[in-house]
């Protein structure tokens, strides 16, 4: 009688103890449309065209412009990438 | 345990303490008993069910105040990924208003370049003959070093 009383209080007490953990989950963010552009490629210069200088100093001058739009694009994708795994890891804690 | 969502709190509750308490009053019924002789016969059943009502009482007091534990925990968890969401959506529109205000910064820049080349072009072309070999040498170095070559499908 004792080992069927002690069993059925362990069954009892069971009861606290039994959960399938909180069903909440949380998605890493999409990131913007507008990030997910490449960088394109740099300018040329048309050899039958180009016959003066300046001409090819436009070229160079626009693919500068090129470079620092896809510099400001990576420096944004790593400030995105930060704030957004520094909210993500908070929930998770 | 699953079940237990779709039954009110309240009523839950009640039938749960409704369990314990039977079980309890049985057993101090059952304590009672010997002084009514009539009841005697039923001693052993009525102290056998008290004991199943209290352990049933128990275990259902016991998985009440873990399933509402639990229940306070995804509340919690849910406001907490709400908050989280309302926060990333914000970095995206910052991020999002930086990138339109980085784009208009170079082509600002890139326009007073281009005007800076037109009004000193005629000094820019005055002395300087153009080789097509710095055509060549320019646009080698302006291609793209990861383009494959065409039919090369590594």
């Amino acid at each position: 009688m004792k080992k069927i009383l002690i069993l059925l209080i362990i069954s009892a007490l069971s009861g606290c103890a039994s959960h399938q953990g909180v069903p909440v989950t949380v998605k890493f963010p999409d990131v913007p449309q507008d990030m997910l552009i490449a960088c394109p490629n740099l300018n040329q210069l048309d050899s039958d065209q180009v016959k003066e200088l300046s001409q090819v100093l436009e070229v160079v001058t626009t693919n500068y412009s090129q470079y620092y739009n896809c510099k400001a694009m990576v420096d944004n994708w790593i400030e995105w990438y930060k704030a957004q795994k520094s909210i993500f890891d908070k929930v998770g804690k | 345990m699953w079940f237990l969502n779709f039954i009110p709190d309240s009523l839950l509750q009640t039938v749960i303490l409704g369990i314990l308490f039977s079980g309890v009053g049985l057993y101090i019924l059952g304590l009672f008993i010997n002084f009514i002789p009539t009841f005697y016969p039923y001693k052993e059943p009525i102290r056998i069910l008290s004991t199943l009502l209290i352990i049933a009482g128990v275990y259902g007091e016991g998985s009440y105040a873990n399933e509402m534990s639990w229940r306070e925990k995804v509340k919690e968890a849910q406001s907490a990924v709400s908050l989280a969401e309302s926060k990333s959506q914000k970095v995206n529109t910052v991020i999002r208003t930086k990138i339109v205000h980085d784009k208009k910064i170079v082509h600002d820049k890139q326009i007073v370049i281009q005007k800076e080349i037109q009004v000193n072009e005629q000094l820019i072309n005055k002395e300087c003959k153009l080789d097509p070999v710095v055509i060549k040498i320019l646009n080698e170095a302006a291609t793209n070093p990861f383009l494959k070559p065409a039919g090369d499908n590594k």
